[in-house]
């Protein structure tokens, strides 16, 4: 048997455009990967974590099983297409084993299958895989039903709102939704002149067979599998250029994510991967205030990613981020999305400019002296309440303390950082290590989730523990140096602040101080769900008023709780708050220092 | 006999019943406090002619004592306003043919800007504050000294978008300059600063006022709103603010700082904006049915504005504001 | 350069006749908030980096809306970008925003 018709064509000519283009994606990729990322995949390589990557492929390139976890219905839609392609094609391939043994079959031998050995055509019929085919196939159909309806009606399917597509996208998942009705025309028009199939194509087929002439089925069968094999063809040629590339990237990505690899405060080669990994499934709009409160509705994720894939993304663009971090929870893909922009910033922005900071040279304007350092932040500088709260626990717990930056210090760092200028923060970095160096801590207290994040991050400060004061503040009171009366009455809710809970984890001691003072009410979106205030320094793009809908809508959903207090850890948030909310909005360090016993 | 009820007992309020007595309407004021006077009862000159508030106070009140078919219900609070009712929150109901909204404005919460250290730091006061201090005789220190020297700094919670106040309570500058006067009186050896933005002297005698206090008082005069005060290790006050006309950045020592607050509207006025259908400004304040024609007029027929309940007024223009309200009430009865 | 041994000193005098507001118009237009810009001087006096250095914020993005534009980049350079000016600025103006975008238009990126 030859295994070729003229209709091949379009498939064969797809498939070898596609896999040419993928594989030199990969190959330059790769190559460009720095020697750093390199030696990390060959200490990998040969290790467990190599099947650790593929049972992930199998979890997540095949089941989903991410998307699933945030949203099932959505989670079946997206694996009935990706599991079930992968069986189709599977289980097609030990059918043509089955039927003719370990010979050699051209790829289009395999995929049109049925056209070529139609039934009539073999001995020994195995109807067993007719019906798993069948199966198969309505199991994929189900998915594109779904995606057909979520086009509609995304909300039936939980997402308010989908992605906005580019024309490669439109074209490839145009080529997609027919492949497979396509392909169920093809072959129940085949099982209507040649007999066969189960009891989808077959059944079709015996239909066809009743109702519409011999002659006219004859005239549709060559067309028919035409159309299937044009749609195969388009997907595969306009696949590499679409949301679809996700599909091979996702693979490789996910070794090398096994093998340590990671995206930097600079672009490189790796980035690739992430960004192109991107399906645009659109999940990460929902969750941006941005668009939930504000209505921006292009600066998302998923239109950064896409931007930046094309080489077309806008300082504009870039810029218009909180970086809260809402979007990279629920990403099922994992990218991460905040190194990505923040990269991407960086190489719109940075320029290295040596003398830029020497007025810093010889500076220090700290006071006192301790083993503790209390780097306050430029921040709380203006949340007094914080610093002189501050003041008070340190002396409840007889700790002697440096103060660093009481009289205005230099900044942390991060915000220089978060707008794509890491060059310049470095010299920052470089001033304030020195600066601890030089005062001999052992501990540094910070009450601003900013610089703790730089400090812990970037500072390699050895010999030197980072904490943040809810930290600190809890560890007094475990050790008893510090006690707070507890009040029945006293109702408190938290707000959680990006850059400590989802920026560094911590959720849980903040909520412990509260606990040991009063009630604690949590607000509907908190720890990992919480939402940010508005005022985060990555955003350079909204104005005061954006900052202050957002701000509201967060205070009115704290006010809601019916708390007396609002109780947050980071003076940006504690002002941002202040600006909605009906009640008093006070830090963590505030309700100690009125509660000290 | 025709009825107004008046909401706020206040100077305009008073001065609305007070009109009205002599027009012949009957009139019941409300007023939330055990006693009418509104805020000029904490205050203690006024400007520009530093005539004590208290003197104008007791001359609205022995008019209003005299004056014939005043009810005054003190303690007591509307908590629903239409034309022809208003329910108070003890659940009484009263009925009447016209009702005057003089509620007047709520004082800014100096707390609200952390960064100026009210209620963290001793010796930051507010104007309020300060006005009370003088009425009791005790300008001092929290350690009972007598302050060396003093910051005024003007538009504390107006003019700032950060505090979502974005207008001009037009009084305070006026006050800053008083007040200025008043503490180089009492303390002639104290060097006073005022920190301003603009300094808006709108009303007859005020720049005269402004000029006396440079030129006769020697109050300093910088323009630049302070960031941030910080406490020095002495227990005074560092602030820090641009002296903008050099360009440079200022810092200076101080034994007191004075918040001149602005006035905010009353949270009230969002709730009788949703059961009353009157209309608020941007601003909080109410919106009067036009700027020229119907300035104590509410968009609801029956229903008039006097006073500050409107926009930030001086005590001159809110007494006007109570006359022209009574006569517009007159004029609404008479086509009844 | 020859030395003449005297030099020509720029004049004080804001031209603005003469001045090239293209750039400065390209701002504006970019950032219509700094318009109500009101001069109190909030930002410079908060200023981290101006409270280390000679770095007069307000006076540099002034000047730029009037034209001015020589050494604007290299003073707006000594920004840390630690937003205190934008938490306290009573017009909410988007200082750090403007910082950047000062930088942009008169930098090289």
């Amino acid at each position: 048997m030859t295994f070729f018709a003229k209709f091949c064509i379009p498939f064969i000519v797809g498939a070898v455009v596609m896999f040419a283009i993928v594989l030199i994606k990969y190959f330059s990729w790769l190559r460009n990967l720095p020697k750093s990322d390199l030696k990390l995949i060959a200490k990998g390589i040969f290790t467990p974590r190599t099947l650790a990557a593929v049972w992930e492929i199998v979890c997540e390139s095949l089941l989903h099983r991410r998307i699933f976890r945030v949203n099932p219905r959505l989670g079946y839609m997206h694996m009935s297409l990706a599991f079930g392609w992968f069986l189709l094609i599977a289980v097609g391939w030990i059918e043509t084993v089955a039927y003719l043994g370990f010979e050699w079959v051209p790829l289009q031998g395999h995929v049109f299958f049925k056209y070529f050995v139609p039934l009539n055509g073999i001995e020994g019929h195995k109807p067993v895989f007719d019906f798993v085919m069948d199966l198969l196939l309505l199991f994929v159909l189900s998915g594109v039903g779904l995606a057909w309806y979520k086009r509609m009606r995304s909300r039936a399917l939980g997402m308010k709102r989908t992605t906005k597509h580019i024309l490669f996208d439109r074209i490839a998942l145009s080529a997609l939704w027919c492949i497979f009705p396509l392909r169920l025309m093809a072959e129940s028009i085949t099982a209507a002149i040649y007999g066969g199939g189960s009891f989808l194509t077959g059944g079709i087929g015996t239909l066809m067979a009743k109702t519409i002439n011999a002659d006219i089925l004859t005239l549709l069968y060559e067309p028919a599998w035409w159309l299937y094999s044009l749609a195969l063809g388009t997907f595969f040629i306009s696949m590499p250029f679409s949301r679809y590339m996700h599909i091979f990237t996702e693979i490789p990505l996910i070794f090398l994510r096994h093998y340590r690899l990671k995206p930097t405060a600079k672009e490189k080669s790796y980035d690739n991967f992430e960004v192109e990994a991107c399906s645009r499934c659109g999940i990460c709009i929902d969750p941006c205030q941005l668009q939930l409160q504000l209505g921006i509705n292009d600066v998302q994720s998923v239109y950064f990613l896409r931007d930046r894939r094309y080489n077309m993304l806008q300082q504009k663009i870039a810029n218009n981020c909180l970086m809260c971090g809402r979007c990279e929870q629920v990403c099922p893909v994992g990218i991460n999305l905040n190194t990505l922009r923040l990269n991407s910033r960086s190489s719109m922005r940075n320029i290295p400019n040596e003398g830029r900071y020497n007025y810093l040279r010889g500076m220090d304007r700290s006071q006192g002296e301790g083993k503790v350092g209390y780097f306050a932040g430029c921040m709380t500088l203006l949340t007094p309440n914080t610093l002189s709260a501050m003041q008070k626990i340190f002396s409840a717990a007889r700790e002697k303390v440096w103060w660093a930056d009481k009289d205005g210090g230099v900044c942390c760092g991060r915000p220089l950082k978060l707008t794509g200028e890491p060059d310049s923060a470095q010299k920052m970095i470089d001033y304030n290590k020195a600066l601890f160096a030089k005062h001999n801590i052992t501990t540094l207290v910070t009450s601003c989730p900013i610089c703790l994040r730089v400090f812990r991050e970037e500072y390699d400060l050895h010999g030197i523990e980072v904490l943040h004061h809810s930290e600190y503040i809890l560890r007094l009171m475990q050790q008893g140096r510090l006690s707070v009366n507890y009040s029945t009455d006293a109702t408190f809710t938290y707000h959680d602040p990006c850059e400590l809970g989802r920026g560094s984890n911590i959720y849980d001691q903040p909520r412990a101080v509260i606990e040991a003072i009063g009630q604690l009410m949590e607000p509907a979106h908190n720890r990992k769900n919480a939402l940010c205030c508005g005022s985060s320094v990555a955003n350079t793009a909204i104005n005061d008023r954006q900052q202050l809908t957002i701000a509201q809508g967060v205070a009115e959903e704290l006010d809601a709780t019916g708390a007396n207090t609002v109780v947050t850890a980071c003076p940006l948030c504690k002002k941002a708050i202040t600006r909605g909310a009906t009640k008093q909005v006070k830090d963590l360090s505030e309700i100690v220092a009125e509660n000290l016993k | 006999m025709k009825h107004t009820i008046i909401i706020g007992g206040g100077i305009a309020g008073m001065q609305c019943a007070l009109t009205l007595s002599r027009q012949g309407v009957a009139t019941t004021i409300i007023e939330k406090e055990n006693d009418l006077g509104g805020k000029l009862r904490n205050w203690h000159v006024l400007f520009p002619t530093f005539t004590p508030a208290d003197e104008v106070l007791s001359q609205m009140r022995h008019k209003l004592s005299t004056a014939t078919n005043v009810t005054i219900k003190t303690g007591c609070e509307a908590t629903k306003i239409t034309p022809t009712a208003v329910t108070l929150a003890t659940g009484e109901e009263l009925k009447c043919d016209a009702v005057v909204i003089a509620t007047g404005f709520t004082l800014f919460d100096a707390h609200i800007k952390e960064e100026y250290g009210y209620g963290i730091y001793d010796n930051v006061v507010t104007s309020a504050d300060l006005e009370q201090m003088f009425n009791k005789g005790e300008v001092k220190l929290s350690t009972g000294e007598t302050p060396r020297r003093v910051a005024i700094l003007h538009c504390v919670g107006s003019r700032d978008e950060k505090v979502c106040q974005r207008h001009c309570s037009k009084v305070c500058c006026v006050t800053g300059v008083k007040q200025a006067i008043e503490l180089k009186r009492l303390f002639p050896a104290a060097d006073v600063f005022n920190f301003y933005m603009d300094i808006r002297m709108f009303g007859p005698g005020y720049e005269e006022m402004y000029r006396e206090a440079q030129q006769a008082y020697n109050v300093h005069f910088v323009r630049g709103r302070i960031s941030e005060v910080s406490p020095t290790i002495d227990n005074r006050l560092q602030i820090k603010a641009e002296d903008t006309l050099t360009g440079r950045p200022l810092k200076l020592g101080v034994d007191m700082l004075v918040l001149l607050i602005g006035m905010r509207s009353n949270d009230l006025n969002a709730t009788l904006e949703a059961g009353s259908g009157l209309k608020c400004q941007p601003s909080g304040f109410m919106q009067p049915k036009d700027s020229f024609h119907g300035n104590v007029e509410s968009g609801v027929e029956g229903i008039f504005y006097a006073g500050a309940v409107t926009a930030p007024k001086n005590v001159g223009e809110s007494m006007n504001e109570g006359t022209t309200a009574a006569m517009a009430v007159v004029e609404w009865l008479s086509k009844r | 350069m020859i030395n003449f041994g005297f030099s020509i000193n720029k004049p004080r005098t804001i031209d603005i006749d003469r001045n090239n507001l293209r750039k400065s118009n390209e701002i504006m237009h970019e950032m219509p908030e700094l318009q109500t810009c009101i001069g109190c001087g909030t930002c410079t006096a908060t200023c981290t980096a101006g409270n280390l250095t000679e770095f007069n914020f307000r006076k540099v993005h002034t000047l730029v809306r009037r034209g001015e534009y020589q050494g604007a980049y290299e003073e707006m350079n000594k920004c840390m970008l630690c937003g205190k000016c934008r938490l306290l600025c009573p017009r909410g103006i988007n200082t750090r925003g403007v910082v950047m975008l000062i930088k942009r238009k008169l930098g090289d990126f």
